[in-house]
């Protein structure tokens, strides 16, 4: 009899106190939606590298809204996210922020493709007082002039070819000389200027540094100077298509380099594709890939958001970094905005500024600047038609494969 | 224009201007609705920041259709390259406020100046030039300049220049409606004198104009200048309104296509035709330019609406509309008989 | 020396491209007065129809040549005597208009059925080239070369060794004298813009040789065809090719140029082509109109 009381009594605890969990962890959706506006590229010379962004947007916002949304002060409030593209243009990206936050009322912004557009869209954030998240622009310069409501998750335009130069100076034989080769754009100058910088202190000398027009389709010219140079490392700081025509034109003018390694491009699928088994070898530096290791605080592991990825495009690639990244803007404001237990956009602003998570992605924490300088990034080379991380060692699943060996014996 | 409006039934003539004075009267007075004092008295709020940007941004293209219409519409001589003093204004004015720190609006009486001169100076080789050559020798010109500013270092290189940010929406708004009325007063002062008429000789016929005594070098170049200056004090506006410049910013080819769009279709050589141009093709481009996803189908149908325009109304809206022609089948098929083979 | 060399044979190999480019712009500029905006837009259908043909059916590139000139001339045909016809008396800058809203309408139409991806063409022979010391010639890029030459000799002997040549040209010299003498006018136009679509959709073939291919990569060549043709002189082939390989050396050339950054190449190749218009306006082989 005492003992039947006693377990009724504990079975009324734990069911207060699962109760009590029911309420703290769901907590009631009746909220008013968030609104997030982003304009991104979908059409005009961008569209592929803006359909990625928007890929990465999507993914969070399914999830966020199957857990029925982001919870500020106990109440769930249902995520939207309004999308303008800009044709790849950065004058109409700046009145489709405005539009954005004026007309779709959006209360927070979710960054562009590419470093100019962010650049005009952080001049509207700023004037408006509304925090910009931004994925997608790496210029570190548009940090430099006190703007205090633009963020950005990932690692800067310095961090993209440096761990290549780390990974180069584990490599024996070592590669001494480098050849630059760089689009004339803010990025990727300021990538180049990195390498420049780093070489030196890893015993290496640059060789041979010139820009080409940003969206060159021919460089040939170009590499057969580089050729000349003789260089034991080859690196491209620019976009796709000039990766891919620069692989291409060093196999033609047989530029027999170690490594050759480029900012942007070999981590989509697209670089493999369209250079078939010449894409092997090559290296890029990645703001992320599917073998990182980081053990996330909220949201999904980095395998499952792979396989999340994988499902909803119903793609066999693995998502590249730029989809990883743009996910990772979403979740930086949604934890701010759950730090903020507010969404009024200053003090939203505020806890971006003290924002220190760690996810998929990897770390999220910002510097004065609004910089994440807290994350780094990897290396990673394809090898017979699939990426690895090989550096650094620690979230590696593969070894370099060195030195790439001749083209006339590929 | 102002001939034909002279020509036109006086009621239409009555009814056009008191059109158009309404329209300026609103877009002047609406900004002041959003004032503190007003919103305090509890005046209707006409405006937002949106409407703003898209007011100054039709602003700047109503300054830069007339411009063009200048040198390409009263003169002839249609230029590919005014995009080259748009920049040029721009990183004026961006480098005296950005690197010298001077106040933005003394710098910018440097962004019309430094385009005029730069005018002058391509200017008396380059209008020596005729009808598809000269197009491109300022195509080329505009593309040259945005490239060379991409690579010198103290202008930003491909970094680009940051502006310190200035909040008044207002003050840009105020500013760019004030070079539009700049531009059109010029063309109507231009329209109005021995100098117009200069210009209009050239572009009819410019042995004959220079027989009965044009100095056509001069004039030529005249015109080039006021449009240049036009053209770059837009420029030296948008670039402390946009705090960001860069080539991509302010030498975009595209702008070239635009104005020149905007002046033919609102009908090249008149007084208001470009001012209808740009605003009605602005308003177009920025009603279609969101969309999210769709926004490919949009810019297909600007494409389509642009084919219309030009097959069935090739002498421009002002014409179309301009009381002359009436919206009529029988219209249609006399330009289509006229225009096609 | 033999970089320089290097340098100057590489140059007249982007020059072929840009003569492949610049043929069919030439052509209608020439006869029919129009300047095509959508020209980039055509050489970017022939490269997706190699492209398509090569990804899927595993058809060489330069076996599909002639399928991109068949498309191309079916939809200059159309184009030309569906719509540009009915303008083609209103003043120039109206058929400018036009074939810029042609070109949105294609570039978003491309974008519609391809997307944004990077397309490439990569033949098992792509990367091999013929070494002569210390000098490399890619094989890929000769044929290239190789294929323009005979573009250009193929449009050399359609106009002045065939009747539709013949029409041709007595449309460009004088249209109302070719109808009184029973040129179809309607016809003699859409034929010589499906010759131009044409030649620009095979130049698309061989630029999806080297090059990715995206619905916005054409742009630049429009600009650069416009170069070529004031560089040589409108109104003759020879002056094209002239035009052309010139304007390859000068960009190549560019990026090598002594005391100046390489990126100053396209201001280099620009500012030359404004220096040659002033000085000899009517190109470099050109006859004055």
């Amino acid at each position: 009899m005492r003992g039947l009381r006693l377990a009724a009594l504990l079975g009324s605890v734990a069911m207060g106190v699962t109760a009590c969990g029911n309420s703290t962890t769901s907590a009631t959706t009746n909220g008013d939606p968030i609104v997030f506006g982003a304009a991104v590229s979908l059409t005009g010379a961008l569209s592929k590298e803006g359909g990625l962004t928007k890929q990465g947007y999507d993914l969070w916002l399914d999830w966020i809204n199957q857990k029925g949304g982001i919870v500020v002060n106990n109440v769930k409030h249902p995520v939207q996210i309004k999308y303008e593209d800009d044709q790849s243009n950065p004058n109409l990206s700046a009145t489709l922020a405005q539009k954005l936050i004026t007309d779709e009322k959006a209360q927070f912004i979710l960054g562009p493709y590419g470093s100019a557009a962010s650049a005009t869209d952080a001049v509207v954030a700023e004037k408006n007082g509304i925090p910009m998240v931004e994925a997608n622009g790496a210029a570190q310069s548009i940090f430099s002039h006190g703007y205090k409501y633009t963020f950005g998750v990932l690692s800067p335009a310095f961090k993209y070819l440096t761990g290549v130069l780390d990974m180069a100076a584990t490599l024996s034989p070592k590669p001494t000389t480098i050849a630059i080769l760089s689009a004339n754009d803010s990025f990727s100058v300021e990538v180049a200027a990195a390498i420049a910088e780093v070489a030196p202190t890893k015993g290496m000398k640059v060789v041979f540094n010139k820009k080409y027009p940003a969206a060159a389709p021919d460089v040939s010219g170009l590499i057969s100077q580089a050729k000349a140079a003789n260089p034991d490392i080859v690196m491209n700081s620019g976009h796709l298509a000039e990766a891919i025509a620069i692989n291409k034109a060093a196999k033609q003018l047989s530029l027999d380099a170690k490594i050759f390694a480029y900012s942007v491009g070999p981590s989509t699928p697209d670089f493999i594709k369209a250079l078939g088994a010449d894409a092997d070898y090559v290296y890029d530096g990645s703001q992320w890939t599917p073998q990182v290791k980081y053990v996330p605080s909220f949201y999904l592991s980095v395998a499952d958001y792979t396989k999340a990825y994988e499902q909803k495009y119903a793609s066999s690639d693995p998502p590249d970094y730029h989809v990883a990244e743009s996910t990772a803007a979403c979740l930086a404001f949604q934890k701010a905005i759950e730090n903020a237990g507010s969404v009024d956009p200053a003090k939203v602003r505020d806890a971006l500024a003290k924002l220190d998570v760690m996810t998929f992605f990897g770390q999220i924490k910002f510097d004065d600047r609004g910089i994440n300088i807290y994350k780094p990034m990897v290396v990673e080379q394809i090898q017979k038609g699939v990426h690895y991380t090989v550096y650094p060692p620690d979230v590696a699943n593969g070894k370099p494969q060195y030195p790439a060996p001749p083209w006339s014996s590929r | 224009m102002i001939a034909r409006l002279r020509r036109m039934p006086v009621t239409w003539r009555r009814t056009t201007m008191v059109v158009v004075g309404i329209a300026l009267l609103l877009v002047v007075l609406a900004p002041l609705t959003s004032t503190d004092a007003a919103q305090q008295a509890g005046l209707p709020l006409l405006t937002d920041k949106l409407w703003f940007r898209i007011a100054t941004t039709v602003a700047m293209f109503v300054t830069l259709a007339s411009a063009w219409n200048i040198i390409g519409g009263l003169t002839g001589y249609a230029s590919f390259g005014n995009v080259a003093f748009f920049g040029l204004g721009a990183y004026g004015t961006g480098v005296l406020v950005s690197n010298l720190h001077w106040s933005f609006l003394i710098a910018l009486l440097a962004a019309p100046l430094i385009a005029a001169i730069f005018a002058l100076v391509v200017g008396i080789p380059l209008l020596r030039l005729r009808g598809h050559y000269f197009a491109v020798a300022t195509l080329g010109v505009g593309v040259a300049v945005g490239e060379v500013i991409n690579n010198v270092g103290p202008l930003g290189a491909s970094t680009g220049l940051f502006l310190p940010i200035m909040r008044s929406d207002r003050l840009f708004f105020y500013l760019m409606i004030g070079a539009a009325g700049v531009a059109v007063l010029s063309t109507r002062l231009i329209l109005k004198s021995r100098f117009g008429y200069g210009l209009l000789a050239i572009r009819e016929n410019e042995e004959a104009a220079a027989v009965i005594g044009v100095n056509t070098t001069f004039y030529k170049v005249s015109a080039f200048v006021i449009a240049a200056a036009l053209t770059g004090l837009a420029g030296g506006i948008f670039a402390q309104w946009n705090s960001f410049i860069n080539q991509e910013n302010v030498f975009p080819v595209t702008y070239n296509v635009e104005m020149i769009l905007m002046a033919v279709l609102g009908g090249a050589g008149t007084l208001l035709g470009p001012v209808a141009g740009a605003i009605v093709l602005e308003l177009i481009i920025q009603a279609l330019a969101g969309g999210g996803s769709a926004s490919v189908y949009s810019q297909i149908g600007l494409g389509v609406l642009l084919a219309v325009c030009v097959i069935f109304i090739p002498r421009g809206v002002i014409d179309f509309f301009g009381g002359q022609s009436r919206l009529s089948l029988s219209y249609l098929r006399r330009t289509l008989r006229e225009t096609s083979a | 020396m033999s970089q320089f060399t290097q340098q100057v044979i590489l140059g007249l190999l982007l020059g072929g491209v840009y003569v492949a480019v610049a043929l069919g712009f030439s052509l209608v500029w020439g006869i029919l007065n129009i300047v095509n905006l959508a020209h980039g837009a055509f050489v970017i259908i022939g490269a997706y129809v190699t492209w398509a043909l090569f990804a899927h059916l595993h058809i060489d590139p330069f076996i599909s040549l002639p399928v991109d000139a068949v498309v191309l001339f079916i939809v200059g045909y159309a184009l030309q005597r569906g719509v540009i016809n009915r303008v083609i008396r209103a003043p120039v800058l109206f058929t400018f208009l036009l074939t810029f809203g042609l070109n949105l309408i294609i570039v978003s139409v491309l974008l519609v059925i391809f997307t944004g991806d990077f397309r490439s063409v990569t033949p098992s022979y792509s990367g091999s080239g013929l070494q002569l010391g210390s000098v490399t010639i890619p094989y890929i890029r000769v044929a290239g070369l190789a294929v323009a030459l005979v573009l250009a000799g193929i449009l050399w002997l359609i106009l002045n060794r065939t009747r539709t040549g013949a029409a041709i040209l007595a449309v460009g010299a004088d249209r109302d004298a070719a109808q009184l003498v029973g040129v179809d006018l309607r016809h003699a136009y859409a034929l010589t813009f499906a010759i131009g679509a044409a030649f620009a959709g095979v130049a698309g073939g061989i630029i999806s040789t080297f090059q990715s291919i995206t619905p916005t990569a054409g742009d630049p060549y429009t600009l650069q065809a416009f170069a070529v043709v004031i560089l040589g002189g409108l109104g003759r082939v020879s002056a094209t090719v002239a035009g052309g390989l010139l304007f390859g050396l000068i960009e190549v050339l560019g990026q090598s140029a002594p005391g100046l950054g390489s990126g100053y190449a396209n201001a280099i190749a620009f500012a030359v082509l404004v220096i040659v218009l002033v000085v000899r306006p009517q190109g470099l082989l050109g006859r004055l109109a």
